[in-house]
């Protein structure tokens, strides 16, 4: 499919859903019941995405698998999301408020199994305990809420799962990362990687490096400063070095890119609203200000360069890679910022409403010799959660994969895979289906193989037109010709957010 | 960089300044304690500079914590406003734990419980003692 096509397809499609009856502002304050969103869900069926998790484990089940599965494909596919969305009366509105539910499909000797458990944080155990929602949420206010020790009281651990060394973590982004058994899925608690480190923010998206290490960065705006953790993990899981990267103005990521040679840190400008609220609700981005951007030297963390470029609201960054003078860095604008600022609002409520892929691919060039930097936008959109092969070499562009909206699509969500090669400008997509909803799909290497792209993809739907959760694997190279084999499991679980593999 | 952290005073320096006259009883009960180890510094002030740290308090105790609740008393209060904060030093260190960024790590409560997420001030945790007995209940976060 060439680049036209594929934005009419999914740019426009994506906009096409919008405009349906139905839409609802993610401006809603008060509390909404469980109530509002059953009957929500009676109707659209694709709200199972949304649907409360109310157990604390299930698991392992058997996956019944179409296709055949490619031998080499053994290990497992770790996903985390928000799942504990009501308890009595109360039902979060704000997607990322949900504790965290780690699942875990694993793929050995020709079968697959499905299991998952709640992250034991210390906020659930203790909602567990008491029965009722009362620690303070980032995007909707808890009534009566209980004074909380600090940032890690409200951690819900909801957003990602890494394995560093041996080392498997549950992350959100205000707080610690939590531990997590790799095998029973049990929480270990929350890491102190140094004494003073307790509770330092651990952001859900740290990158690797080709030898395993990893970089990663914590944000302080949560404790009202400005600024950075940079932190430095070994490839054995332990801590490096951490380092702090001072800002002059408040600004919020959620995750970052590197090159072979920096870090780039793209700060959002926003201002927080005066009135009571949670994080969310009372976060304003500040659309007529630019965006800074720091471009950290991994040799010199104590060196940052700025640039200013205008506004732009992201949550995923994907490859970066320099060339020619500049440091180039893609990621998912979102055109919509309040969509940005509450993803699928509408769906927590029990409605359709606007669809989180008003999205468009851009790259952040950063011209080194000018100290200049500007937004280039590729046509193409409609996507999220943009994953690549990690070993593209770092003087061009990766491959992006990317779930997608096509038509015809019964949901206002993905409902596809695609791959985005911006060099030959051509776009491959598989359409699962109008009644799928389709999830971050990973690129996992052929055994083996050391071509950048050689490899699968490997991604998680849910059909909630017969009613049942999926993992599907790809060739990567041929994401047009769609699943070599689907696993699947017979009951829809809430949509999470990212996983993890770990081959073996 | 501004930090968060929080000046409980060192109780074990200061000791016990007593009132006499109109004298009133005052129950604290500290609850959610989440560890048996280790001691609660209780600080009762009735003043803005005394909160600060900057002058001394009414009285100070030191009690060993037990896990869950615990019950102290202050005797004989002249009548007036008084603000309590309480630390957990579960390590016995005689300070309240702070990481880098001075967000404390051990436990700690104010009167009033005032649900805010720094060091609360005076007139949130104030407080007021009759003639009569008073209770209050401080939950530890």
């Amino acid at each position: 499919m060439q680049r036209r096509s594929f934005t009419q397809g999914l740019l426009l499609g994506a906009i096409a859903a919008a405009a349906k009856p139905g839409f609802l502002r993610a401006e809603v304050l008060a509390p909404t019941g469980p109530e509002r969103f059953a009957a929500g869900l009676a109707r659209e069926p694709w709200l199972a995405g949304w649907k409360s998790f109310d157990a604390e484990a299930f698991g392992p089940t058997q996956a019944t698998i179409e296709g055949s599965w490619p031998g080499g494909l053994t290990g497992t596919l770790y996903r985390n999301g928000p799942a504990r969305f009501e308890r009595g009366a109360l039902r979060y509105q704000h997607w990322f408020d949900g504790d965290g539910l780690m699942q875990a499909w694993r793929f050995r000797g020709g079968e697959i199994t499905h299991s998952g458990r709640m992250i034991a944080t210390e906020k659930f155990v203790h909602e567990q305990k008491v029965g009722r929602f009362d620690v303070r949420a980032a995007g909707t206010t808890i009534p009566d809420a209980l004074p909380i020790r600090n940032n890690d009281s409200m951690n819900t651990a909801n957003t990602s799962v890494v394995r560093l060394g041996n080392r498997v973590f549950a992350l959100w982004e205000g707080g610690s990362a939590y531990e997590i058994d790799p095998d029973s899925l049990a929480a270990r608690g929350p890491t102190t990687w140094r004494n003073d480190l307790v509770a330092a923010p651990f952001s859900a998206h740290p990158l690797l490096e080709r030898d395993g290490s990893a970089w990663n960065f914590g944000s302080l705006d949560f404790f009202g400063t400005t600024g950075l953790i940079i932190w430095r993990i070994g490839a054995d899981g332990a801590l490096v070095r951490t380092a702090m990267l001072e800002a002059q103005d408040p600004g919020y990521l959620h995750s970052f890119a590197m090159t072979d040679k920096y870090l780039v840190f793209t700060f959002m400008p926003y201002r927080m609203a005066e009135d009571k609220g949670s994080f969310f609700e009372r976060l304003q981005f500040t659309q007529d200000r630019p965006c800074r951007i720091a471009l950290v030297p991994k040799d010199a963390l104590d060196a940052p360069r700025w640039f200013e470029a205008p506004f732009a609201a992201i949550y995923h960054f994907a490859d970066a890679y320099e060339h020619r003078g500049e440091v180039v860095v893609r990621a998912a604008r979102h055109a919509d910022i309040e969509e940005a600022r509450a993803p699928m609002a509408a769906a927590m409520l029990g409605e359709r409403g606007s669809p989180s892929s008003n999205t468009e691919l851009v790259s952040l060039r950063l011209d080194l010799a000018r100290n200049r930097a500007r937004w280039e936008t590729h046509g193409v959109g409609g996507f999220e959660f943009p994953t690549f092969d990690a070993r593209t070499p770092g003087n061009q562009p990766a491959l992006l994969f990317a779930p997608a909206s096509v038509h015809p699509a019964n949901a206002p969500f993905f409902n596809a895979i695609s791959s985005i090669d911006t060099r030959a400008n051509r776009v491959s997509v598989h359409h699962y289906g109008a009644d799928v909803l389709a999830e971050e799909h990973l690129f996992v290497p052929r055994p083996g193989a050391s071509k950048p792209g050689d490899g699968w993809l490997v991604g998680t739907v849910l059909d909630f037109g017969r009613g049942r959760s999926g993992v599907t694997v790809l060739d990567a190279m041929r994401v047009k010709d769609g699943p070599l084999a689907t696993a699947w499991v017979p009951y829809t679980m809430p949509l999470g957010f990212h996983g993890w593999f770990a081959a073996g | 960089m501004k930090t968060l952290l929080l000046t409980i005073p060192s109780v074990i320096a200061i000791g016990f300044f007593m009132s006499a006259a109109h004298a009133g009883d005052l129950t604290v009960t500290i609850s959610d304690i989440r560890e048996a180890r280790g001691s609660l510094m209780v600080a009762l002030v009735n003043s803005d500079a005394a909160w600060k740290n900057e002058a001394a308090p009414v009285a100070a105790k030191k009690i060993p914590a037990a896990q869950g609740e615990v019950k102290l008393e202050f005797k004989d209060l002249a009548p007036g406003s008084y603000a309590v904060q309480v630390m957990h030093d579960e390590n016995e260190n005689n300070q309240i734990d702070t990481n880098f960024l001075g967000i404390p790590t051990e436990g700690y409560g104010f009167s009033n419980n005032p649900n805010v997420m720094r060091k609360a001030h005076y007139d949130e945790a104030r407080f007021e003692v009759g003639a009569d007995a008073a209770t209050i209940t401080i939950r530890l976060r």
